[in-house]
């Protein structure tokens, strides 16, 4: 056809002109498209140099009057997807913005009719919403028309591609980018029953994306440098990618805002009893109180509203307290913002009265006794589901030390526990409650469970706690190498330490024992003594508090040795004063007494007291670990005449040692008490000791005592570390 | 009541004589304009002037009161400011037209003096209302005064100072109504016949960068003119299309005949320029087929008359015979494919009414070119059963240099199929004679003129002349450059 020939002629000459001369090529073309109008060369030709020249007005003209005119050419459809593709993507570079700022200069009415039809033509369910998401976000009439078909398309995508968790592309721009555009256009009208539902669906999404674990983006990740993996700060600049967005996308500021902005919007519309305005979270809190208070039957049909009032708003205040409470004591459990040097906190009963806990003798204990006897009953008795004792409230401290902001994450704590009594005050509430979690798999939250756990201990109710406790075991599985490769942080044993603590409370010494010294094979041996602890504990002391304190430790070493001393002290504590003569215990109370010495005085000159009455006292271990010289004193003197010639055997097979002459002592010193060798060296040096240590005491006993004073500068907290190591079996024996 | 005036004023010295005689006739024709819309320009008002600005004795024998360099000056700026304070503009026409419309006199001489100055000085010091009454001023008097003062202007601008033309070049963003009309002007002056008559270099810069930016340029006043139905002879055309476009197709040549007056030095610089300004020209043109479209008056108003064609294709296969010998086929190739391209976009969008055959007859005595053939032969392919030339209805929510514009079409328009179309349809009676439809061109049928709903269809041809005449706004030239051109806006919420 001649017509043909005529335009290829017409863009030929086109073409050969653009280099040299284009504003001759346009010369051409426009001649061109009055010639033949209907061709679509002459107009793509004419599109591409405007295209090329980046002249968006007219090149965006152009691109709409082939899309209407050609709309069947697939040139222009391929066009119109590279632009949409340059609208949802991220990218700055020069091509994209052209592209982009190419679809700004198209009317709006076009920019509509161009997104439409691509949406038409696009079939994967991903894109052709962000497509018509663009659409909507645009052109708020739309909404209307296509705002809940998408998103009901959105989560049916989600269940039909079996996505794993509610953190995934689909669930994200239904929550993040289609709900907010459906809810907050009135004109679209919602059934009461879907927007609970989407609220639903928003809080799963939103809670599991606040509370998603770094692990998963190691994933994502894919092969990284895995050395760097490991730091804390490497970890949270990583960028957190949902599989099928943008990293753009995927990036939600301020969920917990978005989620309660949702709450209200629904609420609103749902009509419930709701204050005009913003409102903070405790109006929101006490506004849901005062309907539980009026309202008793949340059964009644004129009441549901309220009652999924009551509900929904307890239920999301719950898990942002929660959530706030657990990424404060143990950040890292969360991805997101950390601070790197931000260390974990172990909420436990408080144990600092062990050391006065006096029970047999002196009168003027009397209060303390009776506190001490009130509290045993009340932690004896918090299991027996006695749900008086659960609303009580009790003091925790915590070291402003140790927390940046110790008074909210108290309030947090505070909050999420008055959130979940008021869901469980009614059944009608509790089991909508249920009806909640149950699909959203709580039960599996690990951060659920600590908070639940430490709900528990709050409330005294220990044996609950180490239910608890057991099954946080199981969702925590089994510990990589790499956590406890982190030395002195005990993030891990978290749970062990609350184990102990809660089997102490329920008066299992020897479970407590056995944790303790578990415990003890991850710490490493701090090496000062703590004396900030004494501090803290003298100020706390003089305010007298009814009830067991509780206090938030911090998880480290450092904090939780002397913790677990003070267990095992308590633990053997009793078993040493019982009326049973038992010389174990009551040496391994001496050797732990010497801990945070001279708190423990009064005991120690009880524990002399009985070996006193006693007359004699067999512990073969008292030179290997007792280096306080206050002891040491005592003992010297205990065999003087003054001291009543208390026939001691504290050297291993002392019977043998007494034949032996004093260079075979060196040897079995080597085999039994191996930290002695640094001693040894100095063995032969005289020391002149007080209250006449020398005279007329046998002289292997002499020497031995000689040593140990020497050693009375070793840090007292490896020499105790290595007795909870070493003499696991005999101290687990004594409880026994 | 002139005579009293006089009296009083023959005593003054000559600059108060002229601010006073403003100063009279100002109230003189405010008074008559609350009379009458159109003032009678009497012969006492235009003597007073006479006597008293252009310093023309009355008295025979008293010779020439000539004004010293100083007062000329100080008598420039009381007319300037005059104009400037004189906020009704119905008053400023009247008086600029008393002072220098041409009256055949021997005080027509001093007259046009007199308005290249004011003009100059209104262009350095940016008076637009004097601008703008020069500007109608161009539009009412004979071409070859107009001519006149773009000679003193381009004198002034190009020629004196190098560099000044930039102040000049400035005017465009305060008033494109001027600048329009000045192309026009020039266009006129230069019309290539001769190696003289070649706009010079800078001159025809800024005309091209004017125009380039936007080519709505050149249709300013024919869009603020009432339709007339035919123009008056020896007057400036109503757009500055002709001439350029005869700029566009002549200037290869002119160029190589003056390349061969120089002795054969190449003078290419200003042939991009010449590119530059031919897309101006269809572009503009593209937009004129909106208007024409949008006021129903597609098909029977032309802007570019066959008439003209005429001497320009004559003149055209001339230089091709005289320039031949010397292998200017490239030139000639240029000119050829520009001339077919201004023939073809401007018989489509309607500004020329005339058939391919009259074409054909016009340009048969041309050397072969293939563009040419074509345009003359028409497109081969059948005409489409739903024709749309420019298909889209694209509202224009910006407002930068268009592109490549389009008509409205029922497209985006769905009740249109449903109006009695047939009724606003321009009659064949109000087609000029001559003017049979170009055979080829997709003139939308039926459907495709959607001005029609709102458009009373008058028996007359419709003006647009209820357009405001003074529509720029510093900084924003773009936007407001043609307040004519309302096009429908949807704001987005």
């Amino acid at each position: 056809m001649a017509g043909l020939g005529d335009c290829e002629f017409l863009v030929r000459r086109a073409r050969e002109l653009v280099q040299e001369d284009t504003c001759a090529a346009r010369a051409w073309l426009i001649t061109a498209r009055t010639l033949y109008p209907q061709d679509f060369n002459i107009q793509y030709e004419m599109y591409n140099i405007e295209r090329k020249a980046e002249r968006t007005t007219s090149a965006g003209r152009l691109l709409y009057d082939m899309f209407v005119n050609f709309s069947d050419q697939p040139v222009v459809w391929r066009e119109i997807s590279v632009i949409t593709a340059a609208l949802r993507n991220d990218l700055q570079d020069k091509q994209t913005q052209f592209l982009r700022g190419l679809f700004e200069a198209l009317p709006g009415r076009v920019q509509c009719e161009m997104l439409l039809k691509a949406t038409e033509q696009c079939f994967n369910t991903l894109e052709r919403a962000e497509m018509l998401l663009l659409l909507l976000r645009r052109f708020p009439e739309t909404v209307v028309q296509h705002g809940v078909s998408l998103g009901e398309t959105l989560l049916e995508a989600e269940s039909l591609e079996d996505q794993e968790s509610p953190v995934n592309c689909f669930r994200k721009l239904f929550v993040c980018d289609v709900l907010p555009l459906i809810i907050n256009n009135l004109d679209v009208r919602l059934p009461s029953s879907l927007l609970y539902k989407y609220l639903n669906k928003a809080a799963e999404f939103y809670i599991n994306y606040v509370t998603r674990s770094p692990q998963i983006d190691a994933q994502h990740q894919g092969t990284q440098d895995t050395s760097d993996l490991l730091s804390p700060t490497k970890r949270s600049s990583q960028k957190y990618i949902i599989e099928g967005l943008t990293e753009k996308s995927s990036q939600i500021l301020d969920p917990w805002d978005r989620l309660f902005k949702i709450l209200s919007v629904v609420g609103m519309r749902c009509e419930w009893q709701m204050d005009k305005g913003t409102r903070n979270f405790n109006d929101l809190f006490h506004r849901v109180k005062e309907l539980c208070r009026y309202i008793n039957n949340f059964d009644n049909e004129a009441h549901i509203k309220y009652k999924n009032q009551v509900v929904y708003s307890a239920t999301l205040l719950f898990f942002k307290s929660v959530f706030q409470y657990i990424s404060a004591i143990q950040p890292s459990l969360f991805q997101g913002p950390n601070t790197p040097n931000q260390v974990p906190i172990v909420l436990l009963e408080d144990t600092s009265s062990v050391f006065s806990e006096v029970e047999i003798n002196s009168g003027k204990h009397i209060h303390k006794r009776r506190k001490l006897t009130d509290s045993r009953e009340k932690t004896m008795s918090s299991d027996d589901e006695d749900l008086s004792g659960k609303g009580r409230s009790r003091h925790v401290i915590v070291s402003k030390n140790d927390l940046a902001n110790p008074n909210e994450v108290l309030e947090s704590f505070k909050m999420a526990r008055e959130c979940w009594d008021l869901l469980h005050s009614s059944e009608a509430l509790d089991k909508e409650f249920s009806r909640i979690c149950l699909p959203w798999k709580t039960d599996t939250w690990l951060w659920l469970r600590i908070f639940l756990t430490d709900m528990v201990i709050y409330q005294g109710q220990h044996k609950k706690a180490v239910n608890s406790l057991h099954l946080m075991a199981a969702l925590q599985g089994p510990h990589s190498p790499t956590q406890i490769m982190n030395q002195g942080n005990l993030e891990p044993h978290r749970s062990l330490i609350q184990l102990a603590a809660c089997h102490f409370a329920l008066g299992e010494y020897k479970l407590t024992c056995e944790k303790v010294l578990e415990l003890m094979n991850f710490i490493v041996p701090p090496s000062q003594e703590v004396s900030k602890t004494k501090d803290e504990q003298s100020k706390v002391k003089p305010k007298f508090r009814k009830g067991n304190d509780l206090k938030l430790l911090p998880c480290t070493s450092k904090y939780v040795m002397p913790y677990c001393l003070q267990l095992l002290l308590a633990s053997i504590k009793l078993r040493a004063f019982s009326d049973n003569r038992d010389d174990m215990a009551l040496g391994h109370l001496i050797v732990l007494l010497q801990h945070d010495w001279p708190k423990g005085e009064n005991l120690f000159l009880k524990a002399i007291g009985k070996i006193c009455q006693q007359g004699t006292f067999q512990y073969e271990n008292f030179f290997n670990y007792i280096t306080n010289i206050d002891m040491l004193e005592e003992f010297a003197y205990l065999r003087t005449q003054e001291g009543g010639k208390i026939h001691l055997e504290l050297i291993p097979n002392q019977g043998v040692l007494l034949k032996s002459s004093s260079t075979t002592l060196g040897l079995l010193q080597q085999e039994f008490m191996p930290v002695l060798q640094a001693s040894i060296a100095t063995s032969d040096r005289h020391h002149t000791v007080t209250r006449g240590i020398t005279k007329g005491v046998k002289e292997d006993f002499r020497l031995a005592m000689e040593r140990q004073v020497s050693r009375c500068t070793e840090n007292l907290l490896v020499v105790l570390h290595h007795f909870c190591i070493n003499e696991k079996i005999l101290l687990l024996q004594c409880l026994a | 009541m002139m005579s009293d005036i006089r009296h009083s004023l023959l005593r003054r010295d000559a600059l108060s004589a002229a601010k006073e005689v403003l100063y009279h006739l100002d109230i003189y024709f405010s008074s008559q304009l609350q009379n009458a819309p159109v003032p009678m320009v009497e012969k006492g008002p235009i003597e007073l002037l006479e006597e008293f600005v252009f310093q023309i004795p009355r008295d025979r024998g008293s010779h020439n009161k000539r004004l010293t360099a100083m007062q000329e000056l100080q008598l420039l700026e009381i007319l300037c400011n005059y104009f400037q304070d004189q906020t009704k503009e119905a008053v400023r026409q009247v008086i600029f037209s008393s002072l220098f419309s041409p009256q055949g006199n021997k005080a027509d001489e001093q007259r046009m003096v007199l308005l290249g100055k004011l003009t100059s000085m209104a262009v350095a010091v940016c008076r637009v209302p004097v601008l703008e009454c020069a500007a109608s001023w161009l539009q009412r008097t004979p071409a070859v005064y107009c001519v006149r003062l773009a000679k003193a202007l381009v004198g002034d601008y190009c020629g004196l100072v190098p560099g000044s033309i930039q102040t000049l070049k400035q005017i465009f963003n305060v008033s494109p109504r001027f600048c329009c009309q000045f192309i026009t002007a020039v266009a006129a002056l230069y019309d290539m016949s001769t190696e003289e008559l070649i706009p010079p270099h800078d001159l025809l810069e800024m005309i091209v960068s004017w125009i380039f930016e936007d080519p709505r340029l050149i249709l300013i006043t024919f869009l603020n003119t009432p339709i007339t139905a035919n123009l008056p002879i020896g007057y400036l055309e109503v757009s500055p299309l002709m001439g350029l476009v005869r700029w566009c197709v002549i200037a290869p040549l002119a160029y190589r005949r003056k390349q061969k007056a120089a002795g054969g030095v190449p003078i290419v610089e200003d042939q991009n320029l010449y590119s530059k300004l031919h897309l101006s020209v269809l572009q503009g043109l593209m937009v004129l087929q909106t208007h024409l479209t949008e006021k129903s008056l597609y098909g029977r108003l032309a802007l570019i008359l066959f008439e003209q064609l005429v001497p320009l294709v004559e003149e055209l296969g001339q230089l091709c015979e005289e320039l031949n010998p010397l292998n200017a086929e490239q030139e000639m190739e240029l000119a050829l494919d520009r001339l077919a391209q201004a023939l073809q976009v401007s018989m489509a969008t309607g500004a020329l009414l005339c058939t391919r055959d009259d074409l054909r007859t016009l340009c048969a005595r041309l050397p072969h070119n293939n563009l040419m053939q074509l345009v003359v032969s028409g497109p081969v392919q059948p005409q489409p059963a739903h024709p749309t030339l420019t298909p889209a209805y694209y509202p224009h929510i910006h407002t930068p240099p268009l592109g490549y514009p389009t008509l409205p079409a029922h497209a985006a328009l769905p009740a249109h199929t449903a109006l009695p179309t047939h009724a606003a349809l321009p009659t064949h009676a109000a087609i000029p004679p001559h003017t049979a439809l170009p055979a080829h061109t997709a003139l939308p049928g039926h459907a495709a003129l959607p001005a029609h709903a709102t458009l009373p269809a008058h028996p007359a041809l419709p003006t647009h002349a209820a357009l405001p005449t003074h529509p720029a706004l510093p900084g924003h030239p773009v936007q407001t450059f043609m307040p004519g051109m309302t096009f429908p806006f949807r704001p987005m919420r």
